[in-house]
């Protein structure tokens, strides 16, 4: 009676979880069993195809492409994204408040405009290869855009915050007597970063890793536009199977195989995470 | 006693919200009588300035809904019959519509201006009646080029499909992003005709395809133009309206009509079965068929008119372009997308290998 009390202002916010994630994805579920006419209307008849191509080998191309993209965006985040969190952990209170400021600030304006921004900035008629033009360093204006490099480019920029932020609340709850300790003991700041602070905020890289790749995973929107459509990831098969392929089952499918993945990754992440106390889902 | 004066003031909020509600209501039920829902592509394709003197002249208030897709417009449809009077979708789904059973018989007494449609629109493939569409506007899918750029390259002068696979244009070709369009060049290309499904044609044209694949830059089916204008590309395959912008853009740049042909698409109204308000969409059709509103309309969305009677109200430079107005020899060449259903599996397959390679 005292748990359910105090537990009473959770109720709206599990029968809303309840009612607008839980049953669609049951309907999602059921979907991915079901056929369809080629007019593309839902047919009640049970069927394993849409399963079975999705074990199809081209179509495990589009999640070895999607899981690539994903890790290196990872990646990349952490590798970039982690300097930024240190740097911004040891900053005195007023200017660390404007860092995490200036971190999040880009996220106040739609996601789908900083995709165009970057097409505007790589373009071959765009800002960076107008100045390379105009300072003579070049001659003809430098391919950049519509390669894996620039969807990698655009999804890391659009999710380093998630990395940044992760680090560093890990950073951030480092315990500093430990590394003065360190330093007693005789240990430079090489040694005291790869073997104190690391190992201690490896929770944070673990969490800022899973928060970026999981959403990583379905920004089909910045390869349509950074990458050209040149290649296909899950987001964009996705899309277009609800679209234009008129065929939804099979995209029912492919939405709950992601979504194992993304439980996949989780359970990774938990394991990683399980001794600490800061997880990010439990 | 807290407890009490709490109960009231949710009692209180309870019977507000009520009331709110009901004004709310009322007030759509009596809006309902006065609008009409249509829904189509966005981007101005049909007009606002258009849709504002409509709603000045009758009073009726129009709701624009904007999709992307002709699938979307399906599903919506399927959702809520109800809820939409209108809808522009292209000449494939029409068909579908109408053998899906969404669509109203238009009732040709109402709609007197239908007679300033251009015969030559009578009775296509996908409404042989006329009874369920009208056409709004014809559009081609078709090669725009930037000849001093492919002549640099050292490639030849690109007078059809065949020859965007020459080698020297690795890299420099923008296409519109779907299936059925793509597969549609192979097989054009190899002589063919669009949606084969004989298996030896498919495999043939799938080997051509896969062929292309090194020399395609970018997929794009919004605004594959600006890849030309902004030198990305040096030849593209799109829709005629962006065509006609990309060469606005830059003059320089030329439209080809593929000697092997070229789709033609007749984006075209059609009625809910179950729409709330056919009056008022039958006054919306008879305005918009009006010879200089539809002159208006075609050179506001640079899409060629079905509308006989609008010729005359045409500007000159409409008039004298030739992906606007096209010449006989050119419409001759034009075929449909005709039943898409039967082959969009095996193309959107074939589309995904060729992508992923």
């Amino acid at each position: 009676m005292q748990t359910l009390k105090r537990n009473l202002l959770a109720v709206p916010i599990l029968v809303w979880l309840g009612l607008l994630v839980g049953i669609p994805l049951v309907f999602v579920f059921v979907l991915s069993f079901l056929s369809r006419d080629s007019l593309g209307t839902i047919v009640f008849q049970f069927t394993l195809e849409n399963w079975q191509r999705v074990l199809d080998p081209i179509y495990l191309r589009v999640f070895r492409n999607s899981l690539l993209l994903a890790f290196l965006t990872g990646l990349v985040t952490i590798v970039v994204g982690y300097p930024v969190a240190y740097i911004t952990a040891n900053l005195e209170p007023k200017k660390r408040a404007l860092s995490i400021g200036l971190i999040m600030l880009p996220f106040w304006i739609s996601s789908l405009l900083r995709t165009y921004g970057w097409m505007i900035l790589l373009g071959n008629a765009g800002i960076v290869n107008n100045i390379l033009l105009g300072l003579g360093i070049i001659d003809k204006p430098l391919p950049m855009m519509y390669k894996f490099g620039t969807t990698l480019v655009g999804t890391a920029y659009m999710l380093i915050p998630f990395a940044i932020v992760a680090i560093f609340n890990s950073v951030d709850k480092l315990d500093r007597s430990l590394l003065e300790a360190s330093y007693d003991l005789g240990a430079n700041r090489r040694q005291t970063f790869f073997n104190i602070t690391l190992p201690l905020t490896l929770p944070g890289i673990a969490g800022g890793f899973t928060l970026v790749f999981i959403p990583a995973l379905g920004l089909f929107y910045v390869s349509d536009l950074l990458g050209g459509g040149n290649t296909i990831f899950l987001g964009n098969l996705i899309n277009t199977q609800v679209t234009r392929g008129r065929n939804r089952p099979l995209a029912a499918a492919f939405s709950i195989a992601m979504i194992i993945v993304v439980l996949l990754v989780i359970s990774i992440y938990g394991k990683v995470a399980k001794d600490d106390a800061e997880g990010l889902f439990l | 006693m807290k407890n009490q004066r709490f109960s009231q003031v949710v009692g209180m909020l309870m019977v507000a919200l009520l009331a709110v509600t009901l004004v709310l209501s009322v007030e759509q039920a009596v809006a309902a009588a006065g609008e009409i829902n249509l829904m189509t592509w966005g981007g101005d394709f049909i007009p606002r300035e258009i849709i504002n003197e409509f709603e000045a002249e009758t009073g009726i208030k129009v709701h624009y809904k904007e999709v992307t897709s002709n699938e979307d417009m399906q599903s919506l449809l399927e959702a809520n019959p109800d809820q939409y009077d209108l809808a522009v979708v292209t000449d494939y789904m029409v068909d579908i519509l109408r053998q899906t059973n969404m669509l109203g018989v238009l009732d040709k007494d109402q709609l007197p201006n239908y007679a300033n449609i251009n015969p030559v629109y009578h009775g296509p493939y996908y409404d042989p009646t006329d009874e369920y569409s009208i056409p709004y506007a014809v559009s081609t899918s078709l090669l725009l080029v930037n000849p001093a750029a492919v002549e640099s390259l050292g490639a030849q002068p690109i007078t059809g499909y065949n020859d965007l696979w020459q080698k020297e244009l690795v890299n420099n070709v923008v296409v519109v992003d779907w299936s059925v369009e793509i597969m549609g060049v192979a097989l054009k290309a190899l002589g063919y005709e669009y949606n084969e499904t004989d298996p030896e044609k498919v495999a043939k044209a799938r080997e051509k395809l896969f062929a292309l694949k090194p020399n395609i830059v970018r997929f794009e089916t919004n605004t594959p133009e600006d890849s030309l204008v902004n030198g990305e590309a040096v030849a593209g395959f799109m829709y005629s309206n962006q065509a006609v912008k990309g060469v606005q853009a830059r003059p320089d740049l030329a439209p080809v009509f593929p000697v092997e042909g070229m789709p033609i698409f007749i984006d075209s109204w059609v009625m809910s079965k179950e729409a709330p308000n056919k009056e008022g969409a039958y006054q919306f059709l008879n305005f918009i068929m009006r010879p200089e509103i539809a002159a208006r309309i075609a050179d506001l969305t640079k899409f060629t008119s079905p509308n006989k009677a609008a010729e005359e109200f045409l500007p000159e430079d409409f008039k004298n372009n030739p992906m606007l107005n096209l010449a006989d020899e050119v419409l001759e060449n034009t075929s449909f997308y005709i039943a898409v259903d039967k082959v969009l599996d095996e193309y959107e397959h074939i589309y995904l290998e060729f992508k992923l390679r």
